[in-house]
C-alpha cells in the first residue's frame, strides 16, 4: 500500500513526464497487475425485462485510480456505473446477474444494506442536482442521514468538503444562501463536495462535466485529479480527450460488452482491438 | 462533404413556398396569433369580471344595511279637532299612514288625515255624568287597546281597529272603535277612589285586566271577563277584583306584561316596584328598583313590543332598557338594567315603541325627538322637532311616519323616517348582545320567531365558528389521510397500481355531495350513535393491525413475498382493513356492555358530554371524505413531480427511501401540498349539502366533537328561501354570503402568498 502513494504521484498529470498521449497530455504507462483492486466485476449481466443491457462484463477496478468508461451512446456504460451503487434497483423491471465485489464482498448479496453501500460508493450525476436547500444544508444532509447532529462536527465537515471540492473560497461567505444561486460548475462541485462529505471509498461520476462550460469543465477535471489520492474514481464520459486527460485506466464499451480495458496510455495509443481504435480515432459511426 | 453543397452551375430549386406565399402565411399566422392572444386575454378578463360582478352584487344587496338613517320633520298640520280645548292624551297612526287618531281628555276621538290635517271622523266615548277624564292608559302599542279613567273611579276600555274594504277596487280604511266590556264605564275595585294617576289595560287569555293607581300609592286591579250566553246572545261581564299591595308614594305609571306575571308600578321618585301577580289573589312586591340616578325621577316608561323589556326615561334625559333576568343561583327573575342609550338634552317626556321591532322614539323637554334601537343598542338619530317639550308621539306600524305634539303647540309635526335596517350594526353582528329573555350577552343566530314581538338575533359569530368547526374536523380527518396517501401513491406505489388508484380516487370527487350528506345524515349518524365504541376500536385496531400485518409481512419467507409484485403490497391491506372493520363492528356491543354499562351513548350523557346524533364527527367523516380527493389529487401531483434527480441524489448519498421522503421530497413538494390543503380547506368552508344534511344545523358556538353546528353556507341554503326580499334578514344573509366569500378569498390569498414564497425557495428545479 505504500507504493500506491508514490505511484499516484507519478501518474499525476504533469507535462513532460511519461509518454505523450496527444497535444498537451502525457501519461505514464501503468500495469494493472500491480494494482490494489477495489472493485471486482464478475460476469455482470443486466436485463431490462427481457432485453439484456449488459452482456457479462468482468473487470477489476484498481483502488485510488481514475477509471474512465467510454463508448458510444447506449453502450451501457452509465448503466454499468449505476450497478456499482445499485441505483438500478430503483428501476422496476431491472434484473441483475453476476456479482460486484467491493473490497471482496458482493454488493448484490442478500442482506446488504443498500443505504450503507451508497454511502460507501458516492455518485455524481450528469446534471448538477443540489437540493433546494442552502449550500451548508446540502453538504450537511448526508451527515444528518448518518445521525451527525453536533454543529461543530457539521461545520468542520462542511468546510473540509468544500475545500476538498475546491469550492470553499468561492462560497465561504454565503454558506446559508440557496444552492441554486451558484453557477452550474459551482453546483457540480457542490454536489461533489456533498458526495465526499460522507467519506465514501468510491466516487461514481456520470458525465460530470457534460453540462458545463469549458472553464468549469477544467476545474472539475482538476478536482478529479486531486480527489484520486483518496478515492477510487469511476467516470463515464463522452469526451475522449477528457478520458485521456483525467483517467489512469480506460474501459471501452460497445453494445453492452466490455471491448477493451487497459491503462489509458495503452488504450489511446496502442489499443488491442480494432473497434477501440476506430472509436478513438473518430472513425466509428 | 462537397456533395451536400449546392452546385454553383445548377442551383437547386428551393422546395419551400415562394416569397409571396410565405408572406401570406406570415399574415395568416399573425392574425391567428392575434386572435388567440386577445381571445385568451378576453377570457381571462371575463373570469375576473364575473368574479367582480358577484362581489359587486353581494355588496349591492348588502349595502342598504350601511345606509344612514334619515329622519326629518316633513311638514306640520294644525291639531285636528282643536276647537275642542281638551288636551291630547294619545295619538295613533294606522298601518297605511292614511289615518291619524287623536284621543282627547274629554273622551273625544278625532280621526284625521296626517297629510292635510282634515278631519275624517269623530267619535265620543261615554263619559259618566258629572265626571271628567282623569287618566288614560293603554296596553302595548301594537294592541291598540286603551282605557279611559274617570273622576268617579270608573274606567272604560276601548279598542281601535281598522276595517278595510275595497269598493270599486280602491282600498278604503275605516277606523272602528269597539268596547269589549260594553260602552258603559265600570269600576275597578272598591278601595281606590277616583282620581287615577296611572292606568293600564292588558288583554289576557281569560279577559281584560285593568289596573289603576292613585296619588296615595294604592293600586287596584280587576279582571273583566266577558261571557256570551249561548241562547240569548247576551254578553255577561263578570268582574274579579284583586287587592294589590300599596306603594308608599304616588303612582306615576303602571305596566303589566303580556304574560300577566308582573305589574310594574313606578312612583314619582323613580322607584319601580315589581309586583308578582302570577297568582293575583296573593300578589307580592318582589323587589324595588331604582331606575334612574339619584336625584332624578322617572318621567316616562313603556314596554318595547312584546312587553319583555322596559324602556325608562329619566328627568336627567337618560334612556335605559331594563328586563327581567333570571338569577343564576336563585332562579328568580330580577329587573336588570341591560343597556343605556345616548342621553337626551332634556328630561324624557314620552316614549313611543315601534310596533314590529325593538325600536322606539323618545321625546324630551327640549323638543328633541330621538330614534333608538334596543337590540343593536344604538341611537340612530336625534333631531330637534319643536321648541316646546314633547307631549305625545305616534309612530306608524311600518315605522315610516311619526306624529309629534309639543306642549301648548297648536300644530302636529309630521316626521318622515327611512330606517329599514336598524338592527344591522357591527357590534350587533359580531359582538355579544344581551337579548331579551337571556341571562347574559351572547352570540346567537335565531333569525325569525313566531310573531312580531320576537327579537331577531343576527350574530354571525355562531355561523362563522360553525363554518370553521366543520372545516376543521373535516380537515382533521381528510388531510392526514390524503397527504399520506398521496406520498405513498406518488413515491412508493408501483406505477401500474398508481394508474388504477389515482383515477379511482379522483373519481370520488365526482360523487355528488348531496349523496354523501344524505348517507351521513340518514345512515351514518344513527349507525355511529348506536355503535359508538367503533370509534375507539377503529382508532386503536386499524393502526395497530396494519402495523402488525406489515411486520408479519417482512418476516415471511422471500418466496412468498415475491409472489406480490413490488409496489403492490398496499393492496394486501384491503382485506386487513375490511376484517378489522368487521371486528370493530361485531365487538362494539361487547365493549359497550363491558365498559360503558351497555350504552356508550348513555354513558356520554352520564359523564356530562352533550351528544347530538348529527354532530361534528359525522360532518368531519362525510366532509373529510369529500375533501380527500381534492387534497389527494393535488398533493399527489406535487409529490410525483419532485424531480427524479433530486430523489436519486438523496438516495445516492446513502439515504433510505423514508429519509429521502422527509429530507428532500416533502420540502420540495411543500408548495404543492400546501396549496392542496388550502384548496381542500376552501372547499370544506364552502361545502353546503353535507353540512346541511349531517350537521343538525344548530347555530352553537363551541368546538365539541359530539355537537353539531350551522355553517354560513348551510344557513344561507336553509333561510334564503323563507326570508322576505329586501328585509334586514335577507340582507344579512347576503352579508353572510359576502363573509363566506371574503373568508375563502382571504384563505386562498394567504395560501397563494405562502405558496409563492415556498415556490421561490424551491425555485429553479
Amino acid at each position: 500500500m505504500d507504493g500506491t502513494n508514490t505511484m499516484s504521484q507519478q501518474t499525476t498529470m504533469t507535462h513532460g513526464m511519461g509518454e505523450k498521449l496527444f497535444e498537451g497530455v502525457s501519461r505514464k504507462r501503468l500495469n494493472i497487475a500491480s494494482e490494489d483492486i477495489c472493485l471486482q466485476v464478475n460476469d455482470l449481466k443486466l436485463y431490462y425485462g427481457n432485453d439484456i443491457a449488459i452482456k457479462g462484463v468482468s473487470m477489476a477496478i484498481p483502488r485510488n485510480r481514475v477509471t474512465a468508461f467510454i463508448g458510444p451512446s447506449g453502450c451501457g456504460k452509465s448503466t454499468l456505473l449505476r450497478c456499482f451503487n445499485r441505483m438500478n434497483d430503483l428501476i422496476d423491471a431491472c434484473r441483475i446477474e453476476g456479482e460486484i465485489l467491493l473490497d471482496g464482498k458482493n454488493i448484490y448479496e442478500r442482506g446488504v444494506d443498500v443505504a450503507e453501500l451508497r454511502r460507501r460508493v458516492g455518485m455524481v450525476f450528469q446534471k448538477p442536482n443540489p437540493f433546494p436547500k442552502s449550500i451548508y444544508e446540502n453538504i450537511a444532509y448526508g451527515l444528518r442521514l448518518q445521525g451527525v447532529k453536533d454543529r461543530k462536527v457539521l461545520d468542520e465537515v462542511v468546510e473540509r468538503s468544500l475545500k476538498g471540492a475546491a469550492l470553499w473560497d468561492e462560497v465561504k461567505d454565503r454558506l446559508h444562501e440557496n444552492a441554486f444561486g451558484l453557477s452550474g460548475g459551482q453546483q457540480q462541485r457542490l454536489v461533489i463536495a456533498r458526495a465526499i462529505a460522507i467519506e465514501p471509498e468510491v466516487l461514481l461520476l456520470d458525465e460530470p462535466a457534460s453540462a458545463l462550460d469549458p472553464i468549469s469543465t477544467a476545474k472539475i477535471e482538476e478536482l478529479i485529479d486531486e480527489l484520486k489520492d483518496n478515492y477510487t474514481i469511476l467516470i463515464v464520459t463522452h469526451n475522449m480527450q477528457q478520458a485521456a486527460r483525467v483517467s489512469d485506466y480506460t474501459a471501452y464499451m460497445y453494445l453492452g460488452e466490455l471491448i477493451e480495458f487497459d491503462d489509458t496510455l495503452t488504450v489511446f495509443t496502442n489499443p488491442a482491438q480494432k473497434a477501440t481504435e476506430d472509436y478513438i480515432t473518430g472513425r466509428y459511426g | 462533404m462537397a456533395a451536400i453543397l449546392p452546385n454553383e452551375n445548377t442551383p437547386r430549386a428551393s422546395l419551400l413556398p415562394n416569397t409571396e406565399r410565405r408572406e401570406r402565411l406570415r399574415k395568416i399566422r399573425g392574425i391567428r396569433d392575434g386572435i388567440s392572444r386577445y381571445g385568451v386575454a378576453a377570457a381571462g378578463l371575463g373570469v375576473i369580471f364575473a368574479l367582480a360582478l358577484i362581489f359587486f352584487y353581494l355588496f349591492y344587496e348588502t349595502f342598504p344595511l350601511l345606509k344612514p338613517v334619515s329622519m326629518e320633520v316633513a311638514y306640520e298640520i294644525s291639531v285636528p279637532g282643536d276647537e275642542e280645548p281638551a288636551p291630547t292624551v294619545h295619538l295613533t297612526l294606522d298601518r297605511f299612514e292614511g289615518i291619524g287618531g287623536r284621543f282627547s281628555a274629554s273622551g273625544g276621538i278625532t280621526f284625521f288625515s296626517p297629510e292635510t290635517g282634515s278631519i275624517l271622523m269623530r267619535k265620543q266615548v261615554n263619559v259618566p255624568e258629572d265626571a271628567t277624564v282623569t287618566a288614560f292608559g293603554r296596553s302595548e302599542s301594537r294592541r291598540s287597546l286603551f282605557v279611559y279613567g274617570f273622576s268617579d273611579g270608573s274606567v272604560l276600555p276601548l279598542k281601535l281597529e281598522y276595517d278595510q274594504t275595497f269598493p270599486e277596487g280602491v282600498r278604503v280604511v275605516t277606523p272602528r272603535l269597539s268596547f269589549p266590556l260594553g260602552e258603559e264605564p265600570m269600576r275597578i275595585g272598591d278601595r281606590v277612589q277616583g282620581d287615577y294617576t296611572a292606568l293600564t289595560v292588558v288583554e289576557g287569555r281569560t279577559g281584560y285586566v285593568v289596573a289603576g293607581g292613585n296619588q296615595d300609592g294604592s293600586i287596584a286591579m280587576a279582571l273583566f271577563s266577558a261571557r256570551r250566553n249561548m241562547l240569548t246572545g247576551d254578553v255577561q261581564i263578570s268582574r274579579q277584583d284583586y287587592e294589590l299591595p300599596a306603594i308608599s308614594r304616588p303612582v306615576r305609571q303602571l305596566l303589566i306584561n303580556e304574560t300577566l306575571r308582573n305589574l310594574f308600578a313606578v312612583d314619582d321618585q323613580g322607584m319601580l316596584y315589581n309586583i308578582d301577580i302570577v297568582d293575583p289573589n296573593r300578589p307580592r312586591i318582589i323587589e324595588r328598583v331604582q331606575l334612574v340616578a339619584d336625584g332624578a325621577s322617572v318621567t316616562a316608561a313603556d314596554f318595547l313590543v312584546g312587553s319583555r323589556s322596559l324602556i325608562v326615561g329619566g328627568s336627567d334625559g337618560s334612556v335605559s332598557q331594563w328586563m327581567l333576568v333570571r338569577d343564576e343561583e336563585t332562579n328568580v327573575p330580577h329587573l336588570t338594567r341591560v343597556r343605556g342609550f345616548r342621553q337626551h338634552p332634556g328630561a324624557v317626556t314620552y316614549i313611543e315603541p315601534e310596533y314590529t321591532r325593538k325600536g322606539f322614539l323618545v321625546g324630551d323637554a327640549t323638543g328633541t325627538v330621538g330614534l333608538h334601537y334596543a337590540t343593536s343598542s344604538v341611537t340612530l338619530k336625534q333631531i330637534p322637532v319643536s321648541g316646546q317639550p314633547i307631549t305625545r308621539i305616534a309612530v306608524s306600524p311600518i315605522n315610516r311616519l311619526a306624529l309629534v305634539k309639543g306642549e301648548d303647540s297648536e300644530a302636529l309635526r309630521v316626521i318622515r323616517m327611512d330606517n329599514p335596517h336598524p338592527q344591522a350594526s357591527l357590534s350587533g353582528l359580531w359582538g355579544r348582545v344581551w337579548y331579551e329573555g337571556r341571562g347574559q350577552p351572547e352570540f346567537i343566530w335565531q333569525s325569525s320567531g313566531a310573531d312580531d314581538a320576537f327579537e331577531s338575533k343576527f350574530s354571525l359569530v355562531p355561523l362563522t365558528v360553525g363554518t370553521l368547526k366543520a372545516a376543521l374536523f373535516a380537515m382533521l380527518l381528510g388531510t392526514p389521510l390524503a397527504i399520506m396517501g398521496a406520498i405513498y401513491t406518488a413515491y412508493f406505489m408501483a406505477g401500474s397500481m398508481r394508474r388504477i388508484v389515482k383515477p379511482s380516487l379522483e373519481l370520488m370527487e365526482a360523487l355528488p355531495t348531496v349523496i354523501l350528506g344524505f348517507l351521513a345524515g340518514i345512515w351514518l349518524a344513527p349507525f355511529i350513535e348506536n355503535n359508538l365504541p367503533i370509534l375507539v376500536s377503529v382508532l386503536v385496531l386499524l393502526p395497530l393491525g396494519m402495523l402488525a400485518f406489515g411486520y408479519g409481512w417482512t418476516r415471511l419467507p422471500t418466496s412468498i413475498r415475491h409472489m406480490i409484485p413490488p409496489g403492490w403490497e398496499a393492496a394486501l391491506l384491503v382485506p386487513v382493513v375490511l376484517v378489522l372493520g368487521w371486528v370493530a363492528i361485531t365487538t362494539s356491543p361487547w365493549i359497550e356492555v363491558a365498559f360503558f354499562g351497555g350504552s356508550m351513548r348513555q354513558w356520554f350523557t352520564d359523564v356530562g358530554i352533550p351528544y347530538d346524533q348529527r354532530n361534528a364527527l359525522i360532518v368531519g367523516l362525510a366532509m373529510g371524505f369529500a375533501v380527500i380527493p381534492t387534497i389527494f389529487s393535488i398533493a399527489e401531483d406535487a409529490v410525483f413531480n419532485v424531480p427524479k434527480h433530486l430523489t436519486q441524489g438523496s438516495l445516492a448519498l446513502g439515504a433510505t427511501s423514508w429519509q429521502t421522503v422527509v429530507g428532500v421530497v416533502l420540502p420540495t413538494a411543500s408548495p404543492g401540498i400546501f396549496s392542496a390543503v388550502m384548496i381542500g380547506f376552501g372547499r370544506a368552508v364552502g361545502e353546503t349539502m353535507i353540512v346541511l344534511m349531517a350537521s343538525g344545523n344548530s347555530p352553537i358556538v363551541n368546538f365539541n366533537l359530539f355537537e353539531g353546528m350551522r355553517t354560513l353556507a348551510a344557513n344561507i341554503a336553509v333561510e334564503l328561501p323563507e326570508t322576505s326580499v329586501g328585509g334586514t334578514h335577507f340582507r344579512i344573509l347576503f352579508l353572510s354570503a359576502l363573509v363566506l366569500l371574503i373568508l375563502t378569498f382571504v384563505l386562498n390569498t394567504a395560501a397563494e402568498i405562502v405558496r409563492q414564497r415556498l415556490r421561490k425557495r424551491y425555485a429553479s428545479l
